[in-house]
């Protein structure tokens, strides 16, 4: 399979400053050293609590925040992205497109559907006049809206239909990688599904590539193929997304399966419930060791003093526990 | 789920029928809540479950006459046997701002909103707060006060609770912070808590801590619960029967294993349908319900669902009725306003 994106090691600190000074007091280790592939055609989804790091490490990606270090390895030609400029990361910029969380927030008011999709267009110069036009309506149609919706303003849709102007603005340029960040966690429960679908269909549509970010692992276990576990900004585990949720290898990854409730009481009553105690530590004073240790039920010696490497135990799973080999974790 | 001997399980608690909520605005009247009826037995968990707008937080506002302006309660009752023996109170007729609604508020029925930052004062610490609410139910002072809001922290699990209790909200998590309203709710024992997606801004692993301690707590107190979630998961966790809301009313009222093994309702079913299970729908096209949620000024006629149903009749022209499956007048266990299900 083609490789489209190899991030290796990618890091992004936040210095924490003190003082009239502002002198740096410490980091807030928010992306802490995370490699990835994504292949062509491929949705990695990334999941994990608030404060993990996966909308960061999607923003560094687009270089929307500068990363710290690391590098990505773009497309066929092979290029770093973290190491260009800002005029040499033009081209890349239409190659890779976001979906954003908050359909409210990421539309501005005062423009026409017409002119917000349109927008990409033009700031590239790739299409204009006619052409532009019949542009955005073939774009409205591929995400289920109307041509005559374009002269309307962003207020006059409901919460999905916002989405969907959203995602057609990101296919504008015809990326070949959509970061899409959270994309469905402000939607009711019956929209949802119709934007996961979407999604879906335009996937193989284009032949586009997703990260998907998502809090929400049920959302996450059906849209990819692939999925990255991160904990306090780095990766835990990493696996194809069948056998993440049927066999676990984290003791993290298995705590947050346990933890969303099913849609069925009977199955809901015959499982175990893994309670884990206390927050996610504070990611500027990070535990030592593996930072998960303090919350884990299998923890050891050597988990409060070693960092377990993220490490490949068995074709395409990959996962950072000292004890993997010999821990029996349960599924859904 | 949570049975003490003193409380039996049909000894009804709060019996609401055919309440209506009104929103008079400029463009029309909104019918946030219409024709809402169903009881909620003692120790009881209740789960309400519905899209944005359909009405289910207005319900849990309007039994403690808290609708906000302009909105106010034009019909129904909402009767509160507030202890077994007495008659019962109807809600509906105290005025939401004499002194008999502020006894029961806070102290027999208590109430958790879903994001607990704006819920708790900035200025204040925790402790100042819960010691508030005991101070104005209970006649002690603030030094005993201070100490039953300690007592209230250890209970709802919060490490170190002699410091906390000085600490103000922003030095809390979200999860803690929820433990603290959990808390201040809790501290005069209510009959009833109403929790308004008590979980939705929180994390899973947070969620699952808070879910069981409001079960724990439950067990303990042998208070009722009337659960108000969006979320088909937690409705499977906690509740004992589920109402289902649609555009102001119920569309369908059962035990939680009638609502998730035999849902009756279209709605229901494309609700159940339409969400994503761990584990067992890896890249499938996810049926969805087509369409989204009609504007609360422009219901359509007859039945609210029948522009998105996919069943659709002649007869759904018209409102249906809520029909009795299950049950004998006095204890329906399964009740569904659809035609479809109109003459059994």
């Amino acid at each position: 399979m083609e490789k489209l994106l190899q991030v290796n090691d990618l890091r992004k600190y936040f210095p924490i400053q003190k003082g009239i000074l502002q002198r740096t007091v410490g980091y807030v280790k928010a992306v802490d050293g995370i490699s990835f592939d994504v292949n062509r055609g491929e949705t990695l989804g990334l999941v994990g609590e608030s404060g993990c790091g996966k909308t960061t490490a999607g923003r560094c990606l687009l270089r929307l925040i500068p990363p710290t270090s690391g590098s990505f390895i773009f497309g066929e030609e092979q290029v770093d992205l973290a190491k260009l400029t800002h005029r040499e990361m033009q081209p890349f910029r239409k190659r890779i497109q976001m979906i954003f969380q908050d359909p409210h927030a990421s539309l501005n008011p005062r423009m026409t559907v017409a002119d917000i999709v349109g927008e990409p267009m033009r700031v590239n110069r790739t299409e204009k006049g006619t052409a532009l036009q019949d542009r955005i309506v073939e774009l409205l149609e591929s995400v289920g809206l109307k041509a005559q919706d374009m002269r309307r303003y962003p207020h006059a849709f409901s919460g999905g239909q916002r989405q969907r102007i959203g995602i057609a603005r990101a296919l504008a340029l015809q990326p070949e990688l959509i970061v899409a960040d959270e994309p469905v966690s402000a939607l009711d429960v019956s929209v949802q599904a119709q934007i996961l679908n979407l999604l879906a269909e335009l996937r193989e549509e284009f032949n586009l590539s997703y990260i998907f970010i998502a809090h929400d692992l049920s959302v996450v276990e059906h849209i990819s193929d692939r999925v990255a576990v991160m904990y306090l900004g780095k990766i835990v585990e990493i696996s194809d997304a069948e056998t993440l949720y049927e066999s676990p290898k984290h003791p993290y990854t298995e705590a947050l399966i346990s933890a969303v409730p099913l849609p069925d009481p009977n199955a809901q009553r015959k499982r175990e419930h893994i309670r884990l105690e206390g927050d996610v530590p504070d990611p500027s004073q990070p535990p030592t060791g593996c930072y998960f240790h303090p919350r884990c039920r299998y923890a050891t010696d050597v988990c409060k003093q070693e960092t377990p490497e993220l490490r490949e135990v068995s074709q395409g799973v990959q996962v950072a526990c000292h004890h993997s080999d010999t821990l029996e974790l349960q599924g859904v | 789920m949570a049975l003490t001997q003193e409380t039996s399980y049909q000894e009804p608690l709060l019996e609401i029928s055919g309440l209506k909520t009104v929103f008079p605005t400029d463009d029309g009247i909104v019918n946030a809540v219409n024709d809402v009826s169903f009881s909620i037995a003692r120790g009881q968990t209740v789960g309400v479950v519905g899209e944005s707008g359909c009405g289910k937080s207005i319900t849990g506002l309007s039994l403690l006459q808290l609708v906000p302006s302009p909105g106010r309660i034009e019909a129904g009752e909402i009767l509160f046997y507030r202890n077994s023996d007495a008659n019962p109170l109807d809600i509906v007729q105290v005025p939401p701002k004499s002194d008999l609604i502020r006894q029961i508020r806070g102290n027999e029925i208590a109430i958790i909103f879903q994001e607990p930052m704006t819920s708790l004062n900035p200025v204040y610490t925790v402790g100042d707060q819960i010691a508030e609410a005991v101070a104005l139910h209970e006649q002690v002072d603030k030094k005993i006060a201070r100490e039953r809001a300690i007592e209230m922290l250890v209970r709802v699990g919060i490490p170190a609770p002699s410091q906390r209790v000085d600490e103000y909200p922003h030095q809390l998590s979200g999860g803690m912070r929820q433990r603290v309203m959990i808390a201040m709710a809790l501290c005069c024992s209510p009959s009833l808590l109403i929790a308004d997606e008590p979980t939705t801004a929180l994390d899973v692993t947070i969620q699952a801590q808070v879910l069981g301690l409001m079960q724990e707590l439950q067990a303990e107190i042998g208070m009722a619960i009337m659960l108000i979630t969006h979320d088909l998961g937690v409705i499977a966790d906690l509740a004992d029967e589920v109402v289902v809301m649609y555009a102001g009313r119920v569309v369908e009222r059962g035990t939680v294993d009638d609502i998730f093994y035999n849902p009756l309702h279209p709605y229901t079913q494309g609700l159940l349908k339409s969400i994503p299970v761990l584990g067992r729908t890896v890249q499938k096209t996810l049926p969805s319900i087509p369409g989204t949620v009609p504007h609360p000024l422009a219901l359509p006629t007859g039945c609210s669902f029948q522009p998105r149903c996919p069943e659709r009749i002649p007869e759904c022209e018209q409102m249906p009725e809520l029909e009795i499956i299950n049950g004998n007048g006095d204890n329906d266990t399964h009740v569904v306003r659809c035609w479809l299900h109109a003459d059994s």
